[in-house]
């Protein structure tokens, strides 16, 4: 259904995207994942025709954005990452007028108008301007806005931003329902937890390039079976801690971040009496464990050294 | 079609938007109307334009009166005053050279003492009935007050004046009057002998300052203006009287809407700044749709400003429409276009909001002064006249200039409406050509 090959985007000397590929099977729910900067935005501008691309060839539906970007501009539809609504006009003219650019008109947009707003939960404030909803409507709003044609394939650019966890919630909710549907979704975030929980296939994006992609499963495998520890120490230990660990058998590797230390391990469980020893010999309290599993948290680390939210 | 759903949404955030309702057409509104009350007193004195000359024909009047009346006149800021003999101010006003000649009668003090009507006319060339009915009105309003002054200084200052030792004020008097005073003022002393004298002299005091009543109080004669047409020898090209915001109107109109569409075009930017300019471009709208869409709504939003200020001074100020039902709406639609596609391009070649407001601002202070929509075309310099003629706001004025004022069927002058509609092909042509370039070089995210 996508079909991405060696994009690259430049805006000046700056090459947002360098060379990405990948693609996009009908009905697949994929999620572009990195941190903000990322490139994940500017590869969604050139999917949707709306960034003409520098390099590389870039087909959706078997039309090429560059040569038929009205045919791809029929088959998708986009959730922004801002709030791209009229404020100041009611929920249900709002997607009147999204409709009418489709060339939808009459009782089949008002059929239509009427189902996304039973769909985001706002039938009941049609006629209430948008500024007056909460951000969690106004992104349901904004999900549905993108839908009133019926797109094939739907783009969303981080559509959670911003908003409390329930909300957050309901508009996963929904994205999931479209995928159930059938729908070909592209959903970037960085929200590693939305990805984990929503994507069937992961492309990991970071400084322009395509860092991971495949499966979550398979990504999360090619970490390894690690367990990241993370402790809290005062700050004058960090440095004996890490030469005393980095040469043990278990450790994988020591790091400080964000005034933590981590060690990633093949077991963690195996390694904290250790660590637990070392502390005791020194009279060192430990003010905080954690123990994590391997997520795609673990797999952007070892991939980039970054955390995605830096 | 799209552009009207482009159109229709932008109209419906319009109307439904107080601020802009205000901004847009109650506030130009609330401006012309004090306008207009202002030009009531003092247009050309306000804005230095030359005087208006007229004659002043005083014959058998002492020197001291008339140049008390001369002086009068000219403090008013509106004339240049000169005295004639009454042949010399009929030739004058049949020739063109005085727009009004004020005759005062030849018996005017004897008249004026025993208390009779004071007829004085105003003579005046029809061809040139605006000025002459600025001297009426000045007139008329300067002897009432003259009329009410003198009454007061009569009948109080001069006993004050002369009890505190001061004679200069009644010898003043007395020389207006070369005399017949000591007549009048006896008749005031036969008063004051009277034991109602106090009760009296308490009762003018208290209507002192309402110089009408004054007037009546005080016994002064009325004095009545006849305005009489002096036809002139030459043609008369324009025989009917002009209401001076006939002119000023639609300079004022066009002003406020160059802010108007400035302000509307500037959507645009809003917009871009939304995301909901991306959004649009990422549907199958094209570029000619949504250029357009944006004009149109614009353009209407300005025709609706127009229209609004044109029938507010038709209603409250007697300004003319034109001779038909279509010359000016046509009008008002071709600068409403022009200056939508005038204010989209400037729009289009910014970089953002910001800077769009401050060029536009700018671009509007100066086609309003070289347009002639600050100070009336005619009378800037020739060479500032000719840069006038690149900005669209010189040929909406006088295409406005020539319905309002001299109340003309557009078609008789084509030539303003056909440049407009030109600059409006070409200006739109070029938004379309920038923002299509724009769009190319991702400069619309």
């Amino acid at each position: 259904m996508i079909q991405v090959e060696n994009l690259a985007k430049k805006f000046g000397s700056l090459r947002a995207v360098d060379g990405i590929s990948f693609q996009v099977e009908r009905g697949v729910l994929f999620g572009l994942l990195g941190p903000n900067g990322a490139g994940k935005t500017t590869t969604i501008n050139v999917l949707s025709t709306l960034l003409p691309p520098d390099e590389g060839k870039v087909t959706i539906g078997g039309y090429e954005v560059r040569l038929d970007p009205a045919a791809v501009r029929r088959l998708i539809g986009i959730v922004p990452q801002e709030i791209a609504l009229y404020q100041d006009l009611a929920a249900r003219d709002n997607l009147l007028f999204w409709g009418r650019l489709y060339g939808l008109a009459g009782k089949d947009l008002g059929r239509r108008v009427d189902e996304l707003l039973e769909l985001a939960d706002l039938h009941q404030q049609a006629k209430q301007k948008v500024e007056t909803f909460s951000g969690g409507m106004k992104r349901r709003l904004n999900l549905v806005a993108g839908l009133v044609h019926s797109p094939e394939i739907l783009y969303l650019d981080e559509p959670t931003v911003g908003i409390d966890a329930q909300a957050r919630s309901r508009i996963l909710e929904m994205i999931r329902e479209l995928s159930n549907r059938g729908m070909t979704v592209i959903y970037t975030t960085h929200y590693l937890e939305e990805a984990e929980q929503l994507c069937d296939r992961i492309g990991v994006i970071d400084k322009g390039r395509m860092v991971a992609l495949g499966d979550k499963e398979q990504l999360i495998d090619q970490v390894g079976d690690q367990d990241i520890i993370r402790l809290h120490l005062p700050q004058d230990a960090h440095k004996e801690f890490m030469e005393d660990f980095a040469e043990s058998t278990d450790c994988l590797g020591v790091r400080i971040f964000r005034g933590k230390i981590e060690v990633c391990t093949v077991d963690g469980a195996r390694m904290l009496p250790g660590i637990q020893a070392w502390l005791s010999s020194r009279n060192l309290d430990l003010q905080q464990l954690e123990v994590e599993r391997p997520n795609l948290e673990t797999l952007y680390l070892n991939l980039t050294g970054r955390d995605l939210r830096e | 079609m799209v552009i009207f759903s482009v159109a229709g949404k932008d109209l419906l955030r319009f109307l439904g938007d107080r601020r802009a309702l205000v901004v847009s057409l109650a506030l130009p509104l609330v401006l012309t109307f004090i306008m207009g009350l202002s030009f009531g007193g003092g247009l050309f004195g306000k804005s230095g334009i030359s005087a208006i000359k007229i004659a002043l024909v005083a014959e058998g009047i002492p020197e001291l009166l008339r140049d008390r009346f001369t002086e009068g006149l000219e403090e008013s800021g509106f004339f240049s005053v000169s005295w004639v003999d009454s042949n010399a101010a009929d030739f004058l006003v049949r020739n063109g050279e005085v727009s009004a000649a004020v005759v005062l009668p030849d018996d005017f003090l004897r008249q004026a003492l025993s208390f009779e009507e004071i007829p004085i006319l105003i003579w005046k060339d029809p061809g040139s009935s605006l000025k002459a009915g600025i001297v009426e009105e000045v007139l008329s309003r300067g002897l009432r007050e003259y009329q009410a002054g003198e009454a007061a200084y009569l009948g109080l200052w001069p006993e004050d004046a002369a009890a505190a030792g001061d004679s200069s004020a009644v010898d003043l008097v007395e020389k207006y009057f070369e005399g017949a005073f000591s007549t009048l003022w006896q008749s005031w002393r036969e008063v004051e002998n009277d034991s109602s004298w106090a009760e009296f002299q308490e009762r003018t005091a208290r209507i002192m300052d309402r110089q009408v009543a004054l007037v009546e109080a005080l016994g002064q004669p009325g004095i009545e203006l006849e305005v009489q047409d002096k036809v002139s020898d030459q043609d008369v090209s324009q025989s009917e009287d002009i209401n001076l915001f006939n002119y000023f109107l639609p300079t004022f109109a066009v002003f406020f809407l160059m802010f108007g569409v400035a302000g509307a075009t500037g959507d645009f930017h809003r917009e871009r700044k939304m995301g909901t300019l991306q959004r649009q471009l990422m549907s199958p709208l094209r570029a000619l749709e949504f250029v357009l869409g944006k004009w149109l709504s614009a353009s209407l939003q300005g025709s609706l400003q127009l229209m609004v200020l044109f029938l507010g001074g038709a209603i409250l100020f007697q300004v003319n429409l034109g001779p038909d039902p279509w010359s000016l709406p046509l009008a008002i639609v071709l600068t409403c276009t022009a200056a939508t596609g005038f204010f989209l391009l400037l729009t289009l070649l910014c970089r953002d909001e910001k800077m769009a407001d401050n060029l536009k601002t700018i671009v509007v202070l100066i086609s309003a002064m070289l347009g002639g929509n600050m100070v009336p075309v005619d009378s800037l310099p020739p060479w500032i006249s000719a840069v006038g003629q690149f900005f669209f706001n010189y040929w909406a004025n006088l295409s406005f200039s020539h319905i309002l004022v001299s109340n003309r069927n557009i078609f008789e002058e084509p030539q303003p409406l056909l440049i407009l509609f030109g600059a409006t092909i070409g200006l739109l042509g070029a938004s379309l050509i920038v923002f299509i370039l724009r769009q190319r070089r991702g400069g619309l995210l």
